[in-house]
């Protein structure tokens, strides 16, 4: 039977009271350990359309008589539209229709950062499109830049109130401590650069509005156009099969598509409008920098007593203020903390959820603070951080926690920084790092499944979710397979498509998996359910195969439905795990290289352990480029970007990769739906760029206190502590490593 | 417009097009073969890797009228056991990289068929996975013979 | 946009040069660069390695392989740009292109675009010169060119043969130019000299697929030692010995990329023997 709750929803570290309508979720969940099927290596479902180039993206849909549009975007960082010209683009070779600011949502009449959109043209090529946008004729009145986050602070330039938090009392803590650290760490901003830029494809037949977009979230960009076009929502049709990447950039409509939807309209045509690659680094979100001014307490036995911290993150024009003091809060048990995160509105592109938003960037300060805590205490850095563990979050229960289990798991790799300093030379100096993780990824309702089921044994699992490349149609397979009893290759799973299939999950925030999976299973499970009815009735022996049973059908369905029940109510759902890295520095050079990196997460029952491996090891490596090469610059006087094209924003390549050893707990959550598994898309990027600097520091005894760690940064930390050593000599103590 | 022949994966074609034109939109936007992705279209990236007898080029900045070989593009390489050997090792997670990485891994072992992981690296290092899949892209062609 | 496609020195009248590509495509996509005219080279330019002469249209993927040139050329050739770069660049066009400074490429109106002041002195420069950026701050990104400065490298072109050094000019107010050729002027042949060893050794931000922070090459012929430095002056950089990057004038953000030269240098010259 259908309920009605009131319940809290996350996403990417959000909350919100949602109510959901949630059916019945009895079934138990499977047993622990690999299944038939669950638990095992699968190759992907789509893994032969996707390395064959049979895949169809979003940029590879071409309608008939489809235009392409081209975006005019602000060249000042804070700018007001004082007059605009549409005429010079109408009148060149194959433009057919133009729309200035409040003509489209997104296109607007003051630009708050360089590449704001302003206006858009449709043509018939996109080199027509482009000419014909830049002829635009347009005056503008240039308003005051805002680019320093800290001048935006003083002045109070805020995208929300800043957002306080407290528990026991810092100052009290922090005046009877024993040890006292406290340092500033400053993160850089980043951009996801999918290999798949932004872009939509909108058609409208009738009165519907058809929309083929590059997304991570089919059902919210049907409701944001409805909403925004005053449609109901059945009048929007999303479309997105495959899609090329996405990081959290790709949740929401945006601009591109509302100029495509409007154009449309006005032509009578298809419109696509892509971004180019130098729009995508300028006007397609990143991960904010942040400054992060932290201070711990510890007693001498190494309880820590006091964590205070001030957060700054740099959200830009728009965004919103992602949880950066979360790891302060959430990840060690200790009575007295206290953080204020102030969102600076900046004249620079805004913010967008990238990959564990808040959590990647805070770990790095908080981690990296703990080591510099566990230093001066003497403390091993593991001892420390179980000496603190925490048992709840804040008070509330965790439905599952085996960070313990974690560390145990990494103490071989941990042991390993005896034989790794042995390796050092006078040259390159080796060290070993740690760093714990903490972020959500339980995954919540609503998201449903359907299940068909014909007379052949094979099934298909409907439902209008997306699959961003994380491995869901396999995973999804995976499940409907064993609760079916049948082989994985008799599975397969249909999405893409809002008017094929039911409401599905939001492909962020680690959700995917926790949220459809258990759907999934019970809607295979009702139709397993309606199989058993059909033997009984032809009273066929236990044990029967589903083939034999189904057999009987010919052209006869049996249909299954799932809903995802609700997350276990005054539980805090979070993943765990923790990062070793090993590390060698040139201190000649500053050259950091990362050599290998053992990953322990726990996020409940892994589906599929290959898929999930490679989660790990994409999550690793894009944290590796953030914590040491990659960097979105901007003119410092203007706001301007610079780093617009991938020769000047640097992404890790196939050299830049270290051995990588990847392991799971694979422990379901007992608490959290039919399943048990929470979501592994975010995690293995949180502790990467603290474990990092943390070897580092163990190689070198610089500490490293800015992301990313460039040549010019490890020189600087490595001319510090050489001032550091000696100064320390000349005052007669020995001399730092 | 100017005439223009083309050999890709065996055909031959014959079209119009301006001087300018890329490669890669001669291939995706009139003879249809979307497998070639253009993900920078500045010859940053490697998504658009063709190889031109043998060869491994940027088809984004390579200007069709100048091109004189045979061109392969990943649908000519659609049954070459890299494909398997990448869809076996996971080696794909969005895939909108992958045809280029097939296309230049295609290139090496057919110059080497027995590559060390450096050898990889090496020649790999110009095709950006954003997913980051490069162990499992090392995995597939270290074990790409089966 | 025409294209012409010669065959011999004789046939060149004017328009843009194209051999790989690899420069001129996106420059040309960009606006950076305006052409009527586009002449693919590659039927004029030798392409091939014959008795230490080296065919500017042959690519760095040939020359990263070629037993017959020295090491540092070698070398050079190895770590720049990507596999399918080095495949389509020829050696001729690599020691013409542009900076990567990020203000030239989005065509702010530069010295070195023609205008009067250099947006990455005042603005951001952490990639940029630490030599002769008085004028124009850009850093010459070429770890060939360094590579053969260094191994003293003479040059044929379609009118001149000139020592690879006179190649390259520094950009001043009447001239923005950074290199010597002439209007329509070709580049056909790299004449390398016998030297007893040579080294390149290169600073990057990711392993692959970087251009240089700083190159160092370093040559020995007969009892001098040769040293010449990628990416940190607007054009590659010959110094005497090691103790002139005392005399580096390195702005706020480029500091860092003097104990960097050094470092380099050193190693370069310490794998001559």
């Amino acid at each position: 039977m259908a309920r009605l709750i009131r319940t809290e929803k996350e996403v990417e570290g959000r909350f919100e009271e949602v109510w959901i309508v949630v059916e019945e979720d009895p079934l138990e969940q499977w047993p622990e350990g690999p299944l038939t099927v669950v638990g095992r290596d699968a190759q992907r479902k789509d893994g032969h359309e996707r390395v064959r180039g049979e895949a169809r993206y979003t940029a590879d849909l071409k309608l008939p008589g489809m235009l392409h549009a081209a975006v005019l975007r602000s060249p000042h960082a804070h700018a007001k539209v004082r007059r605009i010209d549409l005429e010079p683009a109408l009148a060149l070779p194959g433009v057919r229709a133009a729309i200035g600011p409040g003509e489209a949502h997104g296109l607007e009449e003051e630009a708050g950062f360089a590449g704001a959109a302003v206006a858009a043209v449709a043509a018939d090529t996109f080199a027509q499109a482009r000419a014909a946008a830049d002829a635009i004729e347009i005056e503008w009145e240039e308003l005051e830049v805002v680019l320093d986050p800290d001048d935006a602070v003083r002045r109070e330039i805020f995208t929300a109130e800043p957002r306080r938090y407290e528990r026991g009392d810092v100052e009290k803590a922090f005046a009877g401590a024993d040890v006292v650290v406290e340092a500033t760490y400053r993160t850089q901003t980043v951009l996801h650069n999918s290999l798949e830029t932004h872009q939509a494809m909108c058609e409208w037949q009738g009165d519907t509005l058809h929309v083929y977009i590059s997304t991570q979230f089919i059902w919210g960009i049907r409701q944001s156009v409805a909403d925004t076009l005053g449609l109901p929502e059945d009048k929007v049709r999303v479309v997105c099969e495959f899609m090329g990447g996405g990081f959290g950039s790709k949740n929401s409509p945006d601009e591109y598509t509302y100029a495509a939807a409007e154009l449309a309209k006005r032509t009578g045509r298809p419109v696509r409008c892509a971004l180019t690659r130098r729009e995508e680094n300028t006007s397609a979100g990143n991960r904010n920098a942040t400054i992060q001014r932290l201070r711990a307490g510890a007693r001498s036995d190494g309880t820590i007593v006091a964590l205070e911290g001030e957060f700054t993150n740099s959200v830009g024009w728009s965004g919103w203020n992602a949880s950066t003091e979360g790891p302060m809060r959430m990840l060690y048990d200790c009575e007295n903390v206290q953080t204020v995160t102030y969102g600076a509105q900046l004249n620079t592109p805004p913010m967008k959820a990238f990959r564990a938003p808040g959590f990647v960037e805070g770990t790095f300060g908080l981690e990296c603070l703990i080591d510099e805590l566990a230093a001066k205490l003497d403390v091993d850095p593991l001892d420390l951080r179980r000496r603190n563990y925490a048992g709840s979050n804040d008070g509330t229960p965790f439905s599952s926690k085996n960070l313990e289990e974690c560390y145990r798991r990494a103490e071989p790799h941990w042991e390993r920084r005896h034989e790794v300093h042995a390796r050092s030379d006078a040259v390159w100096k080796r060290g070993v790092g740690m760093a714990s993780q903490i972020w959500y990824g339980g995954g919540g309702p609503p998201s449903y499944a359907w299940v068909r089921l014909g007379s052949d044994g094979r099934a298909t699992v409907i439902t209008a979710m997306q699959d961003i490349g994380t491995g869901t149609r396999t995973a999804m397979a995976q499940i409907a397979a064993e609760e079916l009893g049948i082989p994985l290759e008799h599975v397969d799973v249909a999405l893409g498509d809002s008017a094929r299939g039911p409401y599905a999950s939001i492909s962020a925030g680690s959700s995917t998996v926790p949220s459809m999976g258990p759907a999934v299973r019970a809607a295979a499970a009702d139709a397993r359910e309606q199989v058993e009815d059909i033997a009984e009735q032809r009273e066929m022996p236990a044990g029967t195969p589903l083939e034999e049973i189904v057999a009987v059908l010919e052209e006869s369905q049996i249909l299954g439905k799932g809903a995802r029940g609700p997350n276990p109510t005054g539980m805090s759902v979070l993943t765990f795990g923790v990062h070793v890295v090993e590390v060698a520095v040139d201190v000649e050079t500053g050259e950091v290289q990362v050599e290998r990196v053992a990953a322990i997460h726990d996020v409940g029952r892994i589906v599929n352990p290959l898929g999930a491996s490679s989660q790990v090891e994409g999550g690793i490596i894009q944290g590796i480029g953030h914590t040491l090469s990659e960097e979105r610059l901007l003119d410092p006087g203007t706001g301007a970007i610079l780093t617009t094209s991938l020769d000047a924003y640097r992404m890790p390549t196939i050299a830049d990769v270290p051995e990588i050893v990847c392991e799971f707990v694979d422990r379901p959550d007992e608490h959290l739906t039919n399943l048990g598994s929470k979501g592994l898309g975010e995690p293995p990027i949180v502790p990467i760029a603290a474990a990092i600097a943390n070897a580092v520091r163990d190689a070198t005894g610089a500490d490293v206190h800015e992301l990313p760690i460039s040549r010019e940064e490890m020189l600087r930390a490595l001319r510090e502590a050489d001032a550091r050593a000696r100064e320390k000599e000349k005052r007669g103590a020995p001399a730092a490593v | 417009m100017s005439e223009l022949r083309l050999t890709v994966n065996g055909g031959e074609h014959v079209l119009d097009a301006p001087v300018g034109t890329s490669l890669a939109h001669v291939l995706r936007e009139e003879l249809g073969l979307t497998g070639t992705k253009v993900a920078c279209n500045e010859g940053h990236c490697g998504a658009c890797t063709v190889q031109v007898d043998g060869v491994p080029r940027l088809s984004c900045i390579t200007l069709a009228h100048t091109v004189e070989g045979e061109v392969t593009t990943i649908e000519g390489l659609r049954d070459h056991p890299l494909v398997e050997a990448f869809v076996r090792a996971d080696a794909v997670q969005c895939g909108y990289c992958t045809p280029g990485q097939v296309v230049s891994a295609a290139a090496l072992v057919a110059a080497n068929p027995e590559p060390t992981r450096e050898e990889i690296r090496h020649a790999m290092a110009g095709n950006i996975c954003r997913c980051g899949t490069y162990p499992k892209i090392e995995e597939a062609i270290l074990s790409w013979q089966g | 946009m025409e294209l012409l496609r010669p065959s011999s020195v004789a046939e060149l009248d004017g328009g843009v040069f194209v051999h790989g590509g690899t420069e001129v495509v996106p420059l040309l996509r960009e606006g950076l660069l305006d052409a009527e005219r586009l002449v693919d080279v590659r039927g004029v330019v030798p392409r091939g390695v014959r008795d230490g002469v080296i065919g500017a249209g042959t690519t760095l993927a040939e020359l990263e392989v070629e037993p017959a040139i020295p090491e540092a050329l070698r070398e050079a050739c190895r770590l720049a740009a990507s596999p399918q770069l080095r495949n389509m660049g020829s050696l001729g066009g690599n020691l013409l292109q542009s900076t990567r400074c990020w203000y030239w490429r989005l065509g702010y109106p530069c010295r070195l675009h023609g205008g009067n002041s250099c947006h990455a002195r005042d603005g951001e420069h952490r990639e940029h010169a630490v030599f002769a950026n008085d004028f124009c701050a850009s850093a010459h990104p070429s770890d060939v060119a360094a590579a053969l400065v260094a191994l003293g490298a003479r040059l044929r072109t379609s009118r001149r043969e000139l020592a690879i050094e006179e190649l390259y000019r520094l950009p001043d107010e009447g001239d923005r130019r950074t290199t010597n050729l002439e209007d329509g002027e070709l580049l056909l042949e790299v004449e390398l000299q016998t030297v007893d060893s040579s080294a390149y050794v290169k600073a990057m931000d990711r392993k692959r697929w970087s251009f240089p922070q700083v190159g160092a090459a370093a040559a020995r012929v007969g009892g001098e030692t040769r040293i010449a430095l990628a990416g940190v002056a607007p054009i590659p950089w010959r110094i005497k010995s090691i103790d002139e990057l005392d005399a580096a004038t390195p702005l706020p953000r480029t500091e860092w990329k003097v104990p960097l030269a050094r470092a380099l240098v050193r190693r370069a010259v310490a794998a001559l023997d």
